[in-house]
């Protein structure tokens, strides 16, 4: 990064910090390469490179996407299938790298685009707590402070020291909801709202969830239900065909969804 | 919520601290012998004098910096361990947990496996290539030191080779600097390689016990050359990792080739007997073997009891440092593919 560059991104950092935004998604364009013509073998590979014929199909998946979130906002995402939300989201967490534009980052985020994705079937619940807290990059200290929380809130009592391969698929669910959200992250991103576990635990979860929307979390959200959306939403972005179609007030976009 | 970080000035002080007493260890132990090596003790001095200055200047720049508000390479460094720490930690106890976790004699086989490794290897070959008649002297520990290494070695590299295909779920979901992956597999391996240096002593005072073969002081450098084989096995993984996403291939040409350079590598076999077999070309190739350096440093420590050459220890810190250099590079180049292959 040259100074100017430097200088620039300074500038936007102290002018985000002013008005309290905590992420701006700023011109953000993905870009996928599909091998053309089938490469099945090394040989194939190397005399096609050497030919320099090796094709690409170009796909974009995000054309010149932005809008920003403000600290404490809770922000919906809709549009179709195959729209760019998940895209966007895995940009935002930063797992996949925009073709072109940035992402600026005012705090921590915890992704939840699929729960228990860090578990490992051969630990206890008890070693999984601290392996998947780690990888959402909480401390020890805060996990060993909220650890009682965690297990209280996932119902699971001695299974927690179980090796989770015995678990069920319910209680795999509850530990993992339980660690993403006992713990109160920055930005919280949610891929759907999660229906886990018996009534019970899903109206739990779903206080929880409330809780951490109305208690300061910035939240982003992706439904296909216009009703939850509507609910929680201050603000929503509305993506079709891989552009931001609408962006505003929660009623206007769901009103012109809807449509 | 905050991130952790390091205070700067105590990381340089401890740096540095380490640096003189591995200094000062390398000349008290190698006095007696580097009196007599081409360069004189004035040299080695030198040499040493120069490279801490050098990393005196490094951690001086950093702090000042730091103390500023600007950011180092080096000072960036030490704040992503800092931040990651925790979860390199965890990753590192989950395989290690795993690794024994249904087996009954747990961490002891790795104590056992060099000495099987070994006692096999032995009786094999101290037959074959007429090893006993005094061509090589204590062969079951010139044997032992080998193994361990080479073992440690292929290792590291076939569990890091999968570090990040075998964390492809984590990947795609979670945002974590990747070269932790292959890193943390690189180290949770190493454990081993610490641990089996307990079989490999304790046989070598057992042995010499018996056959005249007294540990020196000269263990000590142990730990210097398990850092330089460490951050050679974790360039290597970077390396293989990396290439594993791109082209599957690369695990089974890996488990020739590593074949191959077990073989290649004097481990149950000496150069002197390949000079005396006419190959001379190989023993200048050998020259260019990070392995053979690595493996006969170990054997200058712990069987001929003497510090190795000052020359010894700059090229296995060239292959090290190349290595990781190399590694780096080409992880850092792909990383941000890595999500569209795998």
């Amino acid at each position: 990064m040259d100074h100017r560059d430097k200088g620039m991104a300074e500038n936007q950092k102290a002018e985000n910090q002013k008005d309290d935004t905590i992420l701006r998604v700023d011109h953000v364009s993905m870009c996928f390469r599909m091998a053309n013509d089938r490469v099945s073998s090394l040989k194939e590979m190397v005399t096609l490179m050497l030919r320099r014929k090796v094709q690409f199909n170009e796909f974009w998946a995000l054309k010149d996407i932005s809008f920003d979130v403000k600290r404490g906002e809770v922000l919906g995402l809709i549009g179709r299938n195959g729209a760019g939300k998940s895209t966007t989201l895995k940009i935002i967490s930063g797992i996949l790298k925009p073709t072109e534009g940035s992402v600026y980052r005012g705090g921590n985020i915890v992704p939840m685009l699929e729960l228990g994705s860090g578990f490992d079937y051969d630990l206890t619940g008890h070693e999984n707590i601290y392996l998947n807290g780690a990888i959402l990059g909480y401390s020890r200290e805060y996990l060993e402070e909220k650890y009682d929380d965690i297990v209280a809130f996932s119902e699971l009592g001695d299974f927690i020291n179980v090796p989770i391969r015995n678990y069920s698929s319910g209680m795999l669910m509850r530990l993992a909801f339980s660690i993403a959200t006992v713990v109160d992250p920055e930005i919280l991103i949610v891929d759907e709202i999660l229906s886990v576990g018996d009534e019970n635990f899903q109206k739990k979860s779903r206080a929880r969830m409330m809780e951490l929307m109305h208690g300061g979390t910035t939240v982003l959200f992706v439904s296909h239900d216009l009703k939850q959306i509507r609910e929680m939403c201050n603000r929503v972005v509305w993506l079709e065909d891989h552009r931001v179609k609408m962006f505003g007030d929660t009623r206007e976009v769901c009103d012109a969804y809807r449509l | 919520m905050n991130v952790k970080k390091y205070n700067l000035r105590k990381v340089a002080g401890i740096l540095l601290l380490v640096l003189a007493v591995t200094f000062a260890l390398i000349d008290v132990i190698g006095w007696n012998r580097l009196e007599g090596s081409q360069v004189g003790p004035a040299g080695v001095i030198a040499v040493e004098a120069v490279l801490y200055a050098v990393a005196a200047f490094f951690c001086i720049r950093m702090v000042i910096k730091d103390r500023k508000g600007e950011s180092t390479a080096l000072g960036n460094f030490f704040q992503t361990i800092a931040r990651y720490e925790f979860l390199i930690q965890q990753l590192v106890e989950r395989d290690f947990k795993i690794k024994y976790k249904r087996s009954v004699l747990g961490v002891f086989w790795s104590f056992l496996n060099p000495l099987l490794m070994m006692i096999v290897q032995y009786v094999v070959f101290s037959n074959l290539l007429n090893v006993r008649d005094g061509s090589i002297q204590h062969y079951a520990i010139y044997l032992l030191c080998g193994i361990v290494i080479f073992n440690g070695f292929n290792d590291c590299c076939n569990q890091s080779m999968r570090a990040i295909i075998g964390n492809a779920s984590l990947i795609t979901k979670v945002y974590v600097p990747k070269v932790i992956y292959p890193v943390t597999k690189v180290l949770s391996a190493s454990i081993n390689i610490v641990l089996s240096m307990v079989p490999l002593l304790l046989v070598t005072v057992i042995y010499g016990l018996f056959n005249g073969l007294y540990l020196h002081w000269s263990v000590l450098l142990i730990p210097i050359a398990l850092i330089f084989l460490i951050v050679f096995c974790i360039g290597m993984g970077m390396l293989l990792s990396c290439l594993m996403v791109f082209f599957r291939d690369t695990e089974f040409l890996w488990s020739v080739f590593s074949t191959l350079w077990m073989y290649a590598t004097p481990i149950i076999y000496s150069t002197d007997l390949l000079e005396r077999g006419g190959a001379h070309w190989l023993v200048r190739l050998e020259q260019y073997n990070a392995l053979y350096h690595y493996v006969d440093f170990m054997r200058k420590i712990i069987i001929d009891g003497t510090c190795p050459a000052l020359r010894e220890f700059v090229i296995c810190l060239a292959f090290s440092l190349g290595m990781l250099a190399f590694g780096w590079l080409v992880f850092h180049k792909n990383e941000d593919k890595f999500v569209l292959y795998i």
